[in-house]
């Protein structure tokens, strides 16, 4: 997998063009003779290499998707970029988040709740709320994976699984990727658009950055516990950085998913597959870390995503300047 | 082992479509209406300098599409010649991207990206089932290479414009050619 | 023409997957249809009564080769059919063919199609109270031989109409002639008529012969090419081999078209010239020819009569005045004739754009006299290389397959029947009996032309006080012929409501069996196509090839020559018709026809072939050379693939064929030759004979008149024949003398049999004795007409036919003014003809999808078009049709360009097809024909109709 690209550009040139070379060599030599007013220009092989090389098109009679354009040429790098960079990086954004993260967790232990659980349990996210927030991530966990398997899967999978087995695999892998893309895509649409306003950053949440939110159990930031309002600034970043690579994902992928409504070029088609694999390394990764922090790091912090509530010592402790807010205007709301 | 390729010689090419409908005789049982293997492309058409060029898979020897596919469906013969397998084929169109020539080709565009199996020219060597099956015949067409022949549209190709074979002695023939022109004519230029 | 996406997805509803090459058809209670396959495309619902069995053919199953012949043009490309179980699955390249090399374009790489095409009618059909239903053969052949009887009885024998077609063999070609000849009439013609009947008539009457008179392959000797209303790349892709090959080697290319064509991009020299303009450009060639002293001067003293004249005509032709009318630059007009003089030997090619207008036969004879005067005639890379149009056209003209010939161009003289009736072994005054034995406006029906392919519309709509003949029109048979090649597609419309029976015998149903408004009275009779049979066929260089069968008929259809048979039977006429040929299960041998006419045929040669020496060259393809046609070893050593005509003297003498004609520098008996003298001795006192220049090794070292048992007697050489061929001989000349004596005698002494004359420039014979620029009818450039007016109206054979008065109208309505637009028309690669069988191959329609008329971006733009938007254009005599627009610079401002191979639509509606075997004979692509919207205009020699320049004017539909 690492040598092909490396001479893959000479490899075009000299596919077609075992007559492109040639053809340039001879032509050259000869020097064009003055031709008279009335006599046609012979195109030669040189120009007319040139001109297919800068991607010239013109007619066919095949009704075929670009036929019209022998060649198209671009930055082949893209291709290694995807296998040798994208691929792997996919890989460690999901199995490497996750072996940090457990190596993390066992050598600095999860974030418990000081005074326990006080069992009131207050209002936090409405059932709307909820229902977004799964229609997103129960997709987006699914994308992930199908995902993984359509680009690194050939490299990371196939060489262990039989061809039968492989084919199913990657067949399924695309199917879903494509439908669950949809609700993913509402998911995201809608928690970016109805979570914003309680996502702005504010002059605290360097604070937090700067104590690493206090979920660090020893040295200095053992037993911090920095300010921060209905988000803190680590949910705020997870949250900007889903709202911004969730649309290059989203976009990227309505090119690939959608060719005949979009109609994007060849090339285009192509750069939105390498920005698809980006931001989706950088999801997989936030995605890692989001799903330790609600499950496992942050005691009673599954709860919220679950019911819509959480407990009140949870709330003063990770989120106090919201549970203050709330309980002074009077919107604090307990569960029945 | 020979290393095949097509060649072009675009001085000769006339936009005859022969090689297109060599191609659609010889693998009729693999296509349907709307796909062309091959395909002749004209530049500067209607004026001085217009210039006609067959083209189709290059069966490149570091190929974009194997590069880019997701289902690793591609695989190359012996004979340098790139091949797929339909059955392994996920139709998602990466090829399509990555090819410079536009070879790849999917029967339908509908959306969900559910563009059916791939097809692209195989150079007239079948495909990955048993050689002369029926279901080679029926998913990738004709394996003349097989059969010790090269592909059917340069075969056929009208004013021998399209060479096929061993990448070494086709374009001797065309450098032959183009010296020829050179040396005898300066009307050639 | 780009497509629309919307236009693909329409076409796609029609289409069928491919894939059905390997099944083997098993008919059932005669009726078959093209498998499950294509059925379950068009619904299950319609294959009712398709009671076939699909059986796949494996791929080891014993292959059978057979050697045929390409239908597509006049090439004549050979190929390897393979055959597997009876199925044709497999098509190899005939590397060996000395034509083709193994190429072949579009149309001839899809020809495995053709058999097996599910669009074909596949048994019998009749039209009856607005329903197809089937019919029987015996039915069929006896209710359309009845309603000839009745014709006949009421109207006479002229009321038939025998439509014939360039598809035929060789011998059903023949077989179909005579069959008219038998019933009593001339009126039997074919697609020659509309295709290369002006070069015929003009080239023959030039210097002896109307046919190329070089080969394909010969080109490859030429130095300069001259290509005037021709565009190989298109119509003779495999030509180009050659074209290209002689390019390689150092020829200059120079094309006179009106558009940038496929094959101008491969030129040096474009000349665009205005369509109908040939004459003046041509002219201003050899304006400069003369001025410079490029003429071959030793070559017009001795070969050459009457350039005096043309002289005279040239010094009219400045510079000036040719760029004035026909548009194109001093400069190009003189680099073109430097061309010609400083790169020799040249040829010159020419097509329909020559051929097809009222100026036609003008034109032709224009193109030969330039290579007269450049002393390009009779010698390798010259001549004239007129490229035919179908597969066997040559051979179905040579067959007499016209309005106007017997075979072998003996005319429709009484002296040329007399000659016939002997050939057939028939008593002259029987054969005579069959004729309608009144005259009709002073003329005779068996001695005067028919009426032609192009104006048989006319013949069943024309008053018919004015036709020289009893009634008119009343049966036609459309035989391998697709009218919507004819102009005037409204009057044709007409004509097939009007005409009481209508009979298409055809593989397709044809225009003609779907453009009319009947209800009753139409016959679909199923051909076999010609892979379905055997027989020969002549490429356009005169070479013939012998076809093998490859498979048999498909379906219920029947070979030509059984249809015949079988009609002649019904008619009563079959014994007479096959006196002396050999008749096995209906059908007339083709070995024993071939016998027949080629001892008639003693004009052009044909007495040294024989099936068995055509047989031989066709099964030996690798002996023969693709740089000279010669086989240098082999069973055919020294003779030249197919023994192009004349193939002097019996077969026996092994004759080599006469690939150059006219060749002095060579010994007649290896293929030499001279100018013929057909136009007497000498004409107002001036020798016709050729002066000093002969054949070589003739015994006679000047010129002389052809021979006769006169001239032999007069020199001597009368006691050098045999008694029995005295006999034959006496009182006869070498063309009518069945015995051959004369001819042997003739070449015994290294004499070219036919006489050694100069060509002439002037043919005093026609209307015009000398080429004269005439504007087109329906010409732009009115300030001309005074200038260079057409020709008053006339009476031609049996039709009247007008000029001035269309000219006039044109002027008086302001018709140029209201339709600005030049119109001409020509071919796509991937069609031939009128396209019916090939819109109806799915591997060439899909390459083109649309009908469409190319527009020069500025008249475009004037118009508010945009490239691929649907036009309504409407021909000068209103013709509407509704087609897409291409936006090209192909074409100068004021040109549109249509190809013409498109039907199925009229004024922008669909026609019906029928249903044959429960699938729809509907093409795959149809569209409006080019000839809806030409017009008027016939060539007074030949009755060419004009396709090449009319006017338009195209709107945003």
């Amino acid at each position: 997998m690492n040598n092909w690209f490396k001479i893959l550009a000479a490899a075009v040139v000299l596919t077609m063009g075992i007559g492109l070379g040639q053809a340039a060599t001879a032509e050259v030599a000869a020097a064009p003779a003055v031709q008279a007013a009335a006599e046609l220009p012979q195109a030669s092989d040189a120009t007319l290499w040139a001109e297919l090389k800068d991607g010239a098109t013109g007619y066919t009679t095949s009704t075929s998707e670009f036929h019209n354009q022998p060649i198209n040429t671009y930055d082949l790098r893209v291709l290694e970029l995807r296998s040798d960079l994208l691929a792997p990086a996919l890989m460690a954004a999901l199995f490497g988040m996750i072996l940090i993260f457990a190596l993390f967790i066992m050598v600095n232990g999860i974030s418990k709740l000081h005074h326990g659980f006080s069992g009131k349990l207050v209002y936090r996210w409405s059932k709307l709320d909820v229902s977004i927030h799964w229609l997103g991530a129960i997709p987006c966990l699914l994308l992930i994976i199908t995902g993984l398997i359509l680009l690194a899967g050939r490299f990371f999978f196939q060489p262990f699984v039989g061809e039968g087995v492989w084919a199913g695999m990657v067949y399924a892998a695309k199917q879903v990727h494509d439908v669950v893309a949809i609700p993913f895509m509402i998911g995201w649409a809608l928690m970016t658009l109805m979570w914003a306003k309680n996502q702005l950053p504010k002059m605290y949440d360097v604070k937090w950055f700067m104590v690493m939110g206090g979920y660090i159990n020893f040295g200095p930031f053992k037993n911090q516990h920095p300010d921060a309002g209905f988000a803190n600034a680590g949910e705020k970043m997870w949250f900007w950085t889903f709202a911004l690579f969730g649309l290059v994902i989203s976009a990227s992928g309505m090119l690939l998913l959608f060719p005949n409504l979009f109609e994007p070029s060849r090339t285009l088609s192509l750069i939105a597959l390498i920005l698809h694999g980006i931001s989706a390394i950088i999801i997989c990764a936030f995605s890692v870390v989001h799903i330790f922090m609600a499950t496992v790091m942050s005691e009673g912090g599954m709860e919220c995503m679950v019911s819509g509530y959480c407990d009140e010592n949870w709330a003063t402790q990770h989120h106090n300047l919201w549970f203050d807010e709330i309980k002074a205007n009077g919107s604090l709301k307990y569960k029945e | 082992m020979a290393t095949m390729k097509f060649l072009c010689d675009t001085k000769r090419c006339i936009e005859c479509n022969g090689c297109v409908t060599a191609c659609k005789n010889e693998n009729d049982s693999a296509l349907e209406w709307g796909i062309q293997r091959r395909r002749v492309v004209t530049i500067n058409d209607g004026v001085p300098g217009e210039a006609s060029i067959s083209v189709a898979c290059m069966h490149c020897s570091d190929a974009p599409c194997m590069a880019v596919c997701p289902a690793n469906c591609f695989y190359k013969t012996d004979e340098g010649i790139v091949l797929h397998d339909k059955d392994t084929c996920i139709g998602c169109g990466y090829c399509l991207y990555a090819c410079p020539f536009g070879a790849p080709q999917f029967p339908k565009k509908g959306a969900f990206g559910s563009r059916g199996k791939m097809d692209k020219c195989t150079f007239c060597a079948g495909g990955p089932e048993e050689t002369f099956s029926e279901a080679e015949r029926e998913k990738y067409g004709a394996n003349r290479i097989a059969e010790g022949k090269l592909p059917m549209c340069a075969e056929l190709c009208a004013t021998k414009a399209l060479l096929a074979g061993d990448a070494e002695i086709v374009s001797n023939i065309y450098r032959e050619r183009v010296a020829y022109r050179g040396a005898e004519n300066g009307a050639w230029k | 023409m780009k497509l629309t996406r919307s236009s693909n997805q329409a076409a796609k509803t029609e289409a069928k997957p491919l894939g059905m090459s390997r099944r083997q058809f098993l008919k059932t209670a005669g009726i078959a249809t093209g498998g499950i396959a294509a059925a379950s495309m068009l619904g299950t619902g319609m294959i009712r009564r398709a009671e076939a069995k699909t059986v796949s053919v494996p791929h080891d199953a014993p292959i059978e080769i057979k050697r045929t012949v390409c239908s597509a043009c006049a090439v004549g490309c050979g190929l390897y059919a393979e055959v597997q179980n009876g199925v044709w699955t497999g098509h190899e390249p005939a590397f060996d063919h000395p034509f083709n090399a193994g190429g072949h374009c579009a149309k001839g790489a899809a020809l495995r199609y053709h058999t097996h095409s599910d669009k074909r009618v596949k048994y019998p059909m009749k039209l009856e109270g607005g329903k197809w239903k089937k019919l029987s053969w015996e039915q069929a052949v006896s209710e359309i031989g009845d309603k000839m009887l009745k014709i006949r009885e009421e109207s006479g024998s002229d009321s038939v109409y025998f439509m014939g077609s360039a598809k035929f063999s060789n011998e059903a070609a023949y077989m179909y002639r005579k069959l008219a000849a038998m019933w009593g009439t001339n009126n039997v013609d074919h697609s020659a008529r509309i295709c290369h009947s002006t070069t015929v008539a003009g080239v023959a009457n030039t210097w002896g012969y109307g046919a190329q008179t070089n080969s394909f392959n010969d080109i490859r000797n030429a130095k300069n090419i001259f290509l005037i209303g021709a565009n190989p790349a298109e119509a003779h892709p495999v030509a180009m081999q050659h074209i290209l090959t002689a390019k390689e080697r150092g020829a200059t290319i120079t094309v006179a078209d009106p558009r940038f064509s496929r094959t101008a991009a491969h030129a040096h020299v474009h000349l665009p010239l205005r369509p109908g303009t040939d004459i003046p450009l041509v002219y201003g060639l050899m304006w400069h020819i003369f001025e410079n002293g490029w003429e071959d001067k030793e070559f017009i003293r001795q070969r050459v009569f009457g350039i005096e004249k043309i002289r005279e005509e040239v010094k009219r032709w400045t510079p000036d005045e040719v760029e004035n009318v026909t548009g194109v630059s001093k400069e190009a007009v003189y680099k073109a004739a430097k061309h010609m003089a400083e790169h020799k030997p040249g040829t010159v090619i020419w097509c329909m754009g020559g051929t097809q207008h009222t100026v036609g036969n003008a034109n032709t004879r224009i193109y030969s006299i330039l290579q007269l005067i450049l002393g390009n005639m009779g010698i390798q890379g010259g001549g004239t290389n007129i490229f035919r149009g179908h597969d066997n056209v040559q051979g179905a003209t040579d067959m007499g397959l016209l309005f106007d010939n017997l075979p072998g161009y003996y005319g429709v003289t009484t002296g040329a029947w007399q000659h016939w009736s002997r050939v057939w072994d028939l008593p002259f005054d029987e054969v005579k009996a069959r004729f309608d034995a009144r005259q009709y406006l002073g003329r005779d029906p068996m001695t005067t032309p028919g009426i032609p392919c192009s104006r048989w519309q006319d013949g069943v709509l024309e008053d018919k006080s004015k036709l020289a003949q009893k009634d008119n029109l009343r049966l036609a048979f459309f035989w391998g012929q697709s009218v919507n090649t004819e102009t005037r597609q409204m009057e044709v419309r007409d004509a097939l409501d009007k005409l009481e029976t209508v009979v298409v015998v055809d593989p397709y149903p044809t225009i003609a069996g779907v453009l009319h408004r009947r209800t009753d009275g139409v016959y679909l009779l199923p051909a076999a196509t010609v892979f379905e049979g055997e027989g020969s066929v002549n490429n356009s260089g005169r070479s013939a090839q012998w076809r093998q069968q490859v498979v048999e008929p498909m379906f219920d259809s029947k070979r030509d020559m059984e249809i015949m048979y079988l009609l002649a039977k019904h008619v009563g006429i079959a014994d007479v018709w096959t006196k002396n040929i050999e008749v096995k299960n209906n059908r007339p041998v083709p070995e024993s026809v071939m016998r027949e006419y080629t001892r008639g045929m003693r004009s052009i040669g044909y007495t040294g072939w024989s099936p068995e020496r055509i047989k031989a060259h066709t099964m030996n393809w690798g002996d023969f050379s693709n740089e000279t046609l010669e086989a240098a070893g082999g069973v055919n050593k020294g003779e030249t693939y197919g023994l192009p005509w004349p193939c002097w003297g019996l077969p026996e003498q092994k004759h080599p064929g006469t690939q150059i004609l006219y060749r002095t520098g060579m010994n007649v008996n290896q293929g030499g030759g001279n100018f013929r003298a057909r136009f007497g001795v000498e004409y107002q006192g001036e020798s016709l004979l050729a002066d000093g220049s002969f054949s070589k090794d003739a015994d006679i070292q000047d010129g002389y008149p052809e021979f006769n048992a006169d001239m032999l007697k007069q020199l001597g050489w009368w006691d050098e024949l045999t008694e029995d061929e005295k006999k034959l001989a006496e009182g006869r000349t070498w063309s009518t003398d069945l015995g051959g004596g004369i001819v042997r005698v003739a070449l015994a002494h290294n004499m070219v049999p036919y006489g050694n004359a100069k060509a002439r420039c002037r043919v005093w014979t026609f209307p015009d004795e000398i080429p004269t620029h005439r504007e087109p009818l329906y010409t732009p450039r009115r300030d001309l007409i005074a200038k260079y007016p057409t020709h008053d109206d006339m009476q031609v054979h049996r039709l009247p036919t007008l000029f001035k008065t269309i000219q006039d109208k044109v002027v008086a309505d302001n018709l140029d003014k209201k339709y600005p637009l030049i119109m001409t028309s020509g071919r796509l690669v991937e069609y031939e003809g009128g396209g019916e069988e090939s819109r109806s191959n799915p591997w060439l329609a899909e390459l083109q999808q649309e009908m469409f008329v190319e527009i020069n971006p500025a008249d475009a733009a004037d118009r508010g078009i945009r490239n691929g938007d649907t036009v309504w254009l409407e021909g000068a005599e209103g013709g509407r049709i509704r087609i897409k627009a291409m936006v090209t610079p192909r074409v100068n401002p004021g040109v549109t360009f249509m190809p013409y191979h498109f039907a199925g639509v009229m004024h922008g509606e669909d026609l019906q097809y029928p249903e044959s075997g429960g699938i729809s004979t509907k093409p795959y692509v149809v569209g409006e024909s080019a000839n809806t919207a030409l017009t008027y205009g016939y060539d007074p020699v030949t009755q060419m109709q004009e396709t090449k320049v009319s006017l338009c004017q195209i709107a945003k539909a």
